[in-house]
């Protein structure tokens, strides 16, 4: 993409204004996708994104540039916009750049720009159909089947030069049940650090059929009582609840300016003695793994929250400068348009010491999450809320009806004590979480927990 | 490559693999931008970037490729990844590269630039200086900033359509921290416009709004009348903005399909789409598939009017396409959307609504739309925070409780609108405005 003797001279120029570090960021991706509608393949393209992001800082104060122009002209055009924007022009400054390759613990076996559109659209096929097969109240199944080869090149005047290449594959089907005057969806869309391969792991009509199943179980649902409850929130996405009350809260983005509920607090008891939380950017082949940062920096395994007690916070470069601690691996950014920032990457609540079926047996009377959906915080005052996509009324320690349109709402300190039991089937689920440097993959995950009492949005 | 160059180089691929019917779409974006903190400016950005789009109809079907490398081998590429994605569709819609409409309405005559870097620097920096001397309570984490884009847009066929379209847009925020004792508040205000005129009350307000928040306390659950602020109510717009899109309509997702010429909302509610509204600077008189805009009635006094169409749905319901075919970047399919999309304003002034309401609620902040709501049943539970309101006068601040509800009842409960539209940030042609909307009875869950 570029060499390492062009990104010399491009970094030389990039300091030229006074700045004490400077950074390039290389990016190209090659996106594909397929969207089913109707029983029908509907669309399918393919893009390419490509350009450059460079970036210098003096101090904490940081000056960006982006350019699609991948030309020599091109780089050193946003180079030298980087350096006029610093301040005054001096002499040239000599980097010396040395290559360096990380491991790549992420193989891939069939790399889905490889493979024809139509070989693709049958794997999506089967998912959409097997929805609108599994019962006649399925009126509508829509889906997508996408992949993503992602080239990064990463060089700065610390001497670093290296690239790295990650591969995504994502299938999403949503399903629509209707009785004649009501339609209700569900959905489901697992994805992975694979290639084409995770469907040998992952059945797509499974995928399809699971849709269809939450679409049915909201159409036989009646509204969600209004209230606070005790509530149960089931394994894989569940984990939604710890990345929105409290994941948000510990990237250095809001904790070194000061503007996060969890700033100050290391070494503090923030939530029950039961709750142990991750961060996980090398488990293999998982959708928000990678093999280094988009700052160059290898991912690792970040323990946040131990025993209760807040550990650590997730560290960009910035963020390191700001607070005055070290990276830890989770600078990241949608594309080189987006200044990175600390994010999460597979972020999850440990399993925990509560058997499943003593959760449910403890509670006389609340709500038990199958499924979540999204949701968002506020880092500042941990203010949350998240959707409860398929959810079931508790009554005498026994799950009873499902209900629909609720969505659980609170703050992260006051949740995290209220957890005040963890069970022990840890999965994950994928998501794409946005923020200031776009929209990244995350997993979250936890065990089934209890949640003494939260506020439930119904009526 | 010059986009001329570019043009060039795909329409000789196009010919020499055999194509009759395809269309080039392309769009550059200039930017920048300037972020402070504490008193300094933290960052300073600037972006040049572009992207084509390719699509051609193969067989019948349409098939797309896209991309920012601008090489005559992409270019070459490009036309044989959207050959080959043609040939993976089996929809039997009937698809489009458009002649061109009889006439399109003419844009407004001025000079498109990109706002000067120094002015987008002394903004943010003013604006910064602004918050913390206003009040001693406005703590480090607030951040202003001052954003200049300018983007151009080209669409060519091989029908001989030829159009072209430069829009630029400026905009600054502020982002507020104030506290008091343990507790934090914050608000973010913004002001949109081809320049920065309008930014000079903006930190006197932002402050304000975050300290107002100061001391909240939670509701207890019941049946509240509600005076949505004209900031949430058009996100509500936005969410549901789906219904009105033909395709949605078509493929059964959305309960408004069939019901044109019927009345869905209450006969206050009149909504307008117009891609031209005057003082927006992302004006358009041309959609992504090149079919001419127009301003029109979506809801009249309650009367759905109609729905939003391209090409594909209008002449599936043999009707005309509306120009809602757009693109929401280079590399997106045509997808229905609406432009400036707002609901009309009625008489009542703030005091009056207060008033109206009574005792109930004043909901100022919705968060978390994207999962709150969903746009197919019309089912929302959403996360909001506001003030109470007690015999016609605004009250204390209150946070952490629900409005939920159903959008398409919502529409026939709209009891009283405010006097003004506030307008939301534009993203692409879109944008979203709505004066303050009072609904009686809503559901609410606090403690």
């Amino acid at each position: 993409m570029i060499t390492r003797a062009l990104a010399e001279s491009v970094l030389a120029c990039a300091m030229s204004g006074g700045a004490d570090f400077a950074e390039i960021y290389g990016q190209i991706t090659c996106n594909n996708s397929i969207t089913m509608m109707n029983g029908k393949i509907e669309r399918a393209s393919d893009n390419l994104v490509s350009g450059v992001g460079i970036r210098a800082f003096l101090g904490t104060k940081t000056v960006f540039a982006s350019t699609s122009d991948l030309s020599p002209e091109g780089l050193f055009k946003c180079a030298r916009s980087v350096a006029a924007a610093m301040g005054e022009i001096r002499g040239d400054v000599s980097v010396n750049l040395t290559e360096r390759i990380f491991p790549n613990i992420h193989p891939v076996k069939i790399l889905p720009s490889s493979v024809e559109a139509k070989v693709r659209a049958d794997i999506l096929r089967q998912g959409c159909f097997a929805a609108k097969e599994a019962d006649p109240a399925i009126v509508q199944a829509m889906g997508s089947i996408a992949g993503v080869d992602h080239t990064i090149l990463v060089a700065n005047t610390e001497g670093l030069y290296t690239t790295d290449r990650h591969v995504r594959t994502r299938m999403a089907v949503s399903a629509v049940a209707s009785n004649g005057s009501e339609n209700q969806s569900g959905s489901d869309s697992p994805g992975a650090g694979m290639g084409l391969e995770f469907f040998d792991l992952v059945n797509p009509a499974d995928i399809g059929r699971e849709a269809a199943r939450q679409a049915l179980v909201n159409l036989r649902a009646d509204y969600c009582p209004a209230g606070t409850m005790t509530v149960a929130i089931e394994n894989g996405f569940g984990g939604v609840i710890f990345h929105e009350a409290c994941g948000h809260s510990l990237e250095a983005t809001s904790v070194a300016i000061g503007a996060s509920q969890m700033a100050g607090k290391l070494g503090q008891q923030i939530a029950n003695p039961k709750v142990t939380a991750i961060d996980d950017g090398t488990i293999p082949g998982a959708w928000g793994s990678v093999n280094i940062d988009d700052e160059g920096h290898p991912t690792q395994r970040n323990v946040l929250i131990e025993n209760g007690i807040l550990k650590n916070y997730m560290i960009d470069r910035l963020g390191s400068r700001r607070m005055g601690m070290p990276m830890t691996g989770n600078s990241r950014r949608q594309g080189y348009t987006y200044e990175p920032t600390s994010r999460m990457t597979n972020t999850f609540i440990a399993n925990g010491p509560d058997k499943n079926e003593d959760i449910i047996a403890s509670m006389e009377y609340g709500l038990y999450c199958r499924k979540m959906g999204g949701g968002s915080v506020n880092p500042l005052t941990g203010a949350f809320n998240f959707a409860v996509t398929e959810g079931y009324l508790v009554r005498n320690g026994k799950i009873c009806e499902p209900v629909r349109g609720a969505a659980l709402i609170g703050t992260g300190s006051e949740i995290l004590q209220n957890i005040d039991m963890v069970g022990q089937n840890l999965a994950r689920a994928q998501g794409m979480c946005g923020s200031s440097s776009g929209s990244v993959p995350t997993d979250v995950g936890q065990p089934l927990i209890r949640v003494s009492t939260i506020t439930v949005g119904g009526r | 490559m010059k986009f001329e160059e570019l043009k060039q180089a795909l329409v000789a691929a196009a010919e020499r693999q055999g194509l009759k019917e395809y269309e080039i779409y392309y769009q550059a974006e200039e930017s920048i931008s300037a972020e402070t903190l504490k008193q300094e400016i933290s960052s300073f950005s600037s972006s040049n970037t572009g992207g084509i789009c390719f699509r051609c109809i193969v067989d019948g079907k349409m098939g797309y490729a896209s991309g920012e490398l601008m090489t005559e081998e992409a270019m070459e590429e490009m036309v044989a990844n959207a050959i080959s994605n043609a040939r993976a569709i089996d929809s039997e819609d009937e698809v489009f590269i458009f002649a061109g409409s009889s006439a399109y309405a003419p844009l407004p005559e001025r000079e498109v630039k990109l706002i000067d870097p120094a002015a987008v620097r002394d903004t943010a920096l003013k604006l910064q200086a602004d918050h913390y001397a206003i009040c001693d309570k406005v703590a480090d984490g607030t951040q202003s900033a001052a954003v200049g884009a300018v983007s151009e847009i080209h669409l060519c066929n091989s029908k001989g359509l030829d159009l072209s379209n430069r829009v630029g847009v400026s905009f600054a925020y502020s982002s507020v921290v104030v506290r008091e004792g343990e507790e934090a508040q914050e608000s973010f205000e913004y002001a949109v416009g081809e320049t920065y005129e309008d930014v000079k009350d903006m930190p006197a307000k932002a402050v304000q709004s975050a300290l107002d928040k100061l001391g909240a306390t939670t509701v207890p659950s019941g049946k509240y009348n509600v005076l949505f602020s004209g900031k949430q109510f058009r996100s509500f717009l936005s969410v549901f903005s789906a219904a009105f899109s033909a395709k949605n309509a078509q493929m059964g997702l959305s309960l408004l399909a069939g019901k044109e010429g019927e009345q869905i909302a209450a006969a206050c509610v009149t909504v307008t789409d117009d891609p031209m509204r005057e003082g927006c600077p992302m004006q358009t008189n041309f959609d992504g598939e090149g079919v001419a805009t127009a301003r029109r009635n979506v809801i009249e006094k309650g009367v759905l009017k109609t729905l939003l169409y391209d090409l594909t749905t209008a002449k599936k319901a043999g009707v005309q396409s509306t120009g809602n075919g757009q693109k929401g970047a280079y590399l997106s399919p045509v997808s229905i959307a609406p432009y400036n999309f707002s609901l009309a304003p009625g008489d009542a002034s703030e005091e009056e609504l207060f008033a109206a309401v009574g005792n109930g609620i004043y909901v100022t902040e919705c968060k978390g739309f994207h999962a709150g709501a969903d746009a197919v049943t019309g089912d929302f539970s959403i996360e909001s925070a506001g003030f109470m309101i007690r015999d016609g006068k605004k009250a204390e601040p209150i946070k952490s409780f629900t409005v939920a509800g159903n959008f398409y009842q919502l529409l026939k409960q709209i009891d009283r609108l405010g006097n003004a539209v506030k307008w939301g940030l534009p993203g692409g042609f879109t944008v979203f405005g709505s004066p303050d909307v009072l609904i009686r009875d809503m559901s609410v869950a606090g403690k």
